[in-house]
């Protein structure tokens, strides 16, 4: 229980940099709609390879003991190899 | 226009524009300024940019292959013949708009995975193998080495407890992996999600299920996303459920070596002997993220994830190895080395765990090149005491001609959880007599052992009032006590994915889009594991290390580019649609039966098709030699050869088959295709009565058993020989290649070699095949028909398994009628000749049942078929085809003795453009 309420602390921690974080950047940050032409591009996407990345992701979860920030998604079955 | 987006947006893109004007009009003002907000205002729309990626396309199908392959496991020079892991991954996904703003998309993936994984670690002192002798012209030789997982002779420790080599007695501090190998297995998953979209954000939800014969999940989600500040940041959250059951068949081979005392409560022994591990674990999980643009060259995407897991967490293949120690010897005052008592415990996991994981991307557009970087880091931690830290990178660089090309790098580091230990040394007996109170020893019944006896100063057995008993009318043994669980750790686990190691990947995927919304990737990666590359140092866990590579196929459809009648983009298509739509009145309606290969041409040249087409068929009930059935008894005597008997026969088989169907039309009298085709088979197998009585070494079939994935592949030209109004005759010259394997071999069982599997569950013919085929089709007014003949010419006359399936020929007539103008039935009749089998297998094969024979293969087989077909004519989904089948067998006249037949179902999917 006690390496629990250690690591309870740093959920709230990583929320509250992250809204820092994106409240700071966006204040600054002004670009326009039309200035977005770059970020619009396939190779600016996030995932922008979603297959490949899906099964790398996958054999990696099998393979490592990382947590996601996929879990959400749920499935991948067992692992059990 | 001045920005063009590159790669697969480019139909969405254009789709989007005209939509912008109508939204921005209002807000852009003066000549240039306008336009340049028109054109460029297209990327804030809803879901092109900040959504996820999946979001962000347009309408698509993808299809996806992908092999992971590992390399040989080090166990330091034992020989080691078994095949390392392999799966084989087959993906297929769809994302559909149901209107302007809802969005259905699917996911379905089949895994199908065999090879050798640890069971175990163990001091390398204990010699956890068996070696595997065999009988050559030059002697006796060394071919394998079968894992022991309980080692009998012990191991030696000196009194420190560090191993002793076995021959010179120096010490040994070298761990080793004891690995065994599974036979295929299969898992299927299938989920779903339903989105809606408004202009400023999103809202999903999803659910779905895996299946395994041992693990079996379903899960559900919900999520959403806000854009703020003019759509310069995004916020998504989600939250996901997933309940999953664990029923562990143990390993029949190991079971019986495995101390499983602490699971006692949920493992239940099946009535044929195998004992089923049944627990539950629940996971919930937590997501919130963050996307910001920082530039007009850059942005950021930040996730933090949470998942609570709890229940049965462990492996239910993986045992730790426990060396029992005797504290009386290991205290005796001498400096001689001691025994050591090798035992293999499941292993356990807490049964909760907490996880955090935090993900930041940032992604930075290189001009010069046109390219993007992304840079990538995750940390996570957890109360199991595991920090990881990764490190990615990825560049990827448009090039001319549609091309892409995307270099990764990845680092990966990690520390071993608090309770990973290569193996356990517990200074207690793994078992030992029981004494009363006056030093006595104990004595029970083996039927009876809750009562218990001692012997008095004679050996007469007494019972616990002092009265003698008769000894004859029982089954006495000394009661022993077990060790004591108390003494080992809580928490013990060697899987070596819990230890402290770093792992370093590398590869690329090139990707080249076609016209209309066709692109084609290929990836390839290779993974190294070493312990030496963690972090800090320490991993300590050399002996576990191991490298995989993993290679990828996909094609990716993208229906909004395709320019369909369907899309809205086709503008600059609508002469060429116009004569489609005019030709498909006529001659061009595609609507022979789904299950008919070969009978459908594309009419004008430069038109492409892609279809997909699945199949199912099912044989059970009797067996049949010749057109009869036939009794248990003489398939033992006759089904086998005229040397053995039978003692095993199919009772169900099923097949599953999934074939693409790429097809294009160079001109309008030539059309050329490729067709992949994947599949995957099940059988079960039941004892004949009367069958000959079994050996010690016999071939054990514990329920069924699977093969998969890779089957032949088919590529075929379509020739237009003669066309009048309402009628056609085209031929079809056809090769298929040997794409699928004929070497599937059964696991290694401790003492036997399992051998080829059945020839009927082979993957593939194993030689290249010449497919001829003749086709007419006819119509008149709302009727159509037509008749074909094909067959199948092996081409070698062996394959490199030592047989060759039988030649293959048949003859199948049909009629429809367009019950709408969209909907057509259709019945026909097929007639099958196929030749038996030639040759034999040229590696050991059992030879347990009449489906290891090849005179028990081929035959002639009559059916019938009931389809309808579906064009869609328009609305959203205009242009995509649906066909079913069912074949319902009306005569089966078999050579040998072979299962009769169930029936067949196609279903297919077409889409012409």
């Amino acid at each position: 229980m006690g390496s629990f309420m250690k690591f309870k602390q740093k959920p709230l921690f990583v929320i509250v940099l992250i809204v820092l974080f994106g409240a700071t950047v966006s204040g600054c940050a002004h670009v326009e709609a039309w200035e977005r032409g770059h970020l619009a591009k396939h190779q600016m996407a996030v995932d922008p390879q979603p297959l490949q990345n899906h099964i790398q992701l996958h054999n990696y979860s099998s393979r490592e003991a990382a947590a996601s920030t996929h879990a959400v998604d749920g499935g991948g079955g067992c692992g059990c190899y | 226009m001045v920005i063009k987006p590159s790669g697969p947006n480019n139909g969405s893109y254009h789709k989007n524009t005209s939509n912008v004007i109508k939204k921005t009009a209002g807000v852009a003002a003066g000549g240039s300024k306008t336009l340049q907000a028109l054109t460029s205002a297209a990327v804030v729309l809803p879901g092109l940019l900040l959504s996820s990626a999946q979001a962000a396309e347009g309408d698509h199908i993808n299809f996806q292959y992908s092999r992971y392959q590992e390399g040989k496991r080090n166990l330091f020079g034992i020989p080691n013949s078994l095949d390392p892991i392999r799966a084989d991954v087959l993906h297929g996904s769809g994302v559909f708009s149901l209107t302007d703003r809802a969005k259905f998309s699917f996911n379905y993936t089949q895994d199908i995975w065999a090879g050798a994984t640890p069971i175990v670690t163990s001091p390398l002192a204990a010699d956890p193998y068996n070696r595997i002798l065999e009988n050559t012209p030059d002697g006796v030789t060394v071919t394998g080495a079968s894992p022991l997982i309980n080692p009998s002779r012990g191991v030696l420790l000196d009194r420190n407890l560090t191993p002793l080599h076995r021959t010179d007695g120096s010490q040994d501090t070298r761990n080793v992996l004891v690995l065994a190998s599974a036979s295929p297995e299969v898992r299927n998953q299938a989920n779903f999600r339903l989105g809606y979209e408004w202009d400023e954000a999103e809202i999903n939800a999803g659910a779905g299920f895996s299946l395994e014969n041992d693990y079996r999940s379903s899960f559900g989600n919900l999520g959403g996303r806000m854009d703020f500040n003019q759509k310069l940041t995004s916020v998504k959250f989600s939250a996901g459920y997933t309940s999953s059951n664990i029923s562990a068949i143990l390993d029949h081979d190991a079971a019986p070596y495995l101390t499983k005392t602490a699971f006692s409560d949920q493992i239940k022994r099946r009535s044929d002997g195998a004992e089923i591990l049944r627990d539950e674990r629940r996971d919930w999980s937590f997501n919130l993220g963050l996307t910001q643009i920082l530039t007009k060259y850059a942005l950021i995407d930040a996730n933090f994830g949470y998942t609570f897991s709890s229940g049965y967490l462990e492996n239910p293949y993986k045992a730790v190895t426990a060396i029992f120690v005797d504290p009386d010897e290991l205290n005796n005052g001498l400096s001689t080395p001691i025994l050591g008592d090798v035992r293999a415990l499941l292993e356990q996991r807490p049964n909760q765990r907490h996880q955090w994981a935090f993900n930041a991307k940032y992604i930075q557009h290189i001009s010069p090149f046109d390219a993007a970087l992304h840079l990538n880091y995750k940390f996570t931690v957890d109360d199991w005491g595991i920090h990881t830290n990764t490190f990615g990178a990825s560049w990827i660089q448009p090039l001319p001609g549609g091309w892409t090309l995307t270099p990764r790098i990845r680092y990966y580091s990690q520390d071993s959880a608090s309770f990973y230990q290569p193996f356990l040394i517990s200074e207690q007996n793994f078992s030992s007599q029981a004494f009363d109170s006056q030093g006595r020893e104990i004595w029970v019944d083996a039927l009876n052992p809750d009562i218990e006896y001692v012997r008095d100063g004679n050996f007469n057995l007494i019972d616990g009032t002092g009265n003698p008993v008769d000894e004859s009318i029982l089954n006495v043994q000394p009661k022993t006590i077990p060790f004591d669980a108390e003494k080992l750790p809580n928490n013990f686990s060697s899987d070596h994915r819990l230890a402290g190691f770093g792992a370093l990947s590398g590869g690329a995927t090139l990707s080249k889009e076609f016209a209309r919304g066709v692109t084609l990737q290929a990836g390839f990666e290779y993974y190294t594991r070493d312990s030496s590359f963690k972090l800090g140092g320490g991993g300590g866990s050399g002996f576990a290390d191991f490298d995989y590579y993993v290679a990828n196929a996909a094609l990716s459809i993208n229906m909004e580019a395709m320019g369909g009648p369907g899309s809205g983009a086709h503008a600059h298509h609508s002469g060429h649609d116009k004569s489609n739509h005019k030709s498909s009145t006529h001659t061009h309606r595609h609507q022979q039966p789904a299950g008919l290969m070969f009978a459908h041409m594309l009419d004008n040249a430069g038109d492409f098709m892609v279809g997909y087409r699945f199949m199912y068929s099912r044989m059970g009930g009797s067996l049949l030699h010749g057109s009869h059935t036939v009794d248990d008894q003489t398939i033992v005597n006759q089904g086998c050869g005229n040397e053995d008997l039978c003692a095993f026969a199919p009772a169900e088989m099923s097949m599953r088959m999934h074939m693409l169907n790429l097809m294009y039309a160079p001109t309008g009298w030539l059309n050329v295709m490729i067709m992949p085709r994947f599949m995957d088979m099940e059988m079960d197998l039941r004892e004949l009565d009367g069958r000959p009585p079994p050996t010690p070494d016999e071939h054990q079939h514990f329920g069924g058993h699977t093969t998969g994935v890779i089957g032949d592949t088919l590529m075929v030209s379509l020739i237009k020989l003669y066309e009048t109004s309402g009628h056609r005759f085209h031929a079809g010259l056809g090769i298929s290649a040997p794409s699928g394997k004929t070497n599937l071999k059964f696991r290694r069982t401790f003492r036997t070699d399992g051998g080829a599997v059945h020839y009927g569950m082979q993957l593939g013919s194993g030689t290249w095949d010449f497919v001829p085929s003749l086709t007419y089709t006819g119509e008149y007014h709302r009727w159509s028909w037509g008749t074909q003949v094909s067959g199948i010419k092996r081409m070698e006359s062996r394959n490199k398994s030592g047989y060759r399936l039988g030649d293959l020929f048949q003859a199948t007539t049909w009629l429809g009628y367009d019950l709408t103008r969209w909907l057509t039935a259709n019945i026909r009749g097929v007639y099958t000749l196929q030749d038996r089998i030639h040759g034999e297998f040229n590696q050991f094969n059992a030879g347990i049942g009449p489906m290891d024979f090849p005179s028990n293969y081929g035959g002639q087989f009559w059916n019938i078929g009931f389809g309808v077909n579906a064009a869609i004519p328009s609305g959203r989904f205009a242009g995509n085809h649906f066909g079913f089948e069912w074949l319902q067998p009306v005569h089966t006249d078999v050579n040998g003795y072979q299962l009769d037949r169930k029936g067949a179902l196609t279903a297919s999917w077409s889409y012409q453009f």
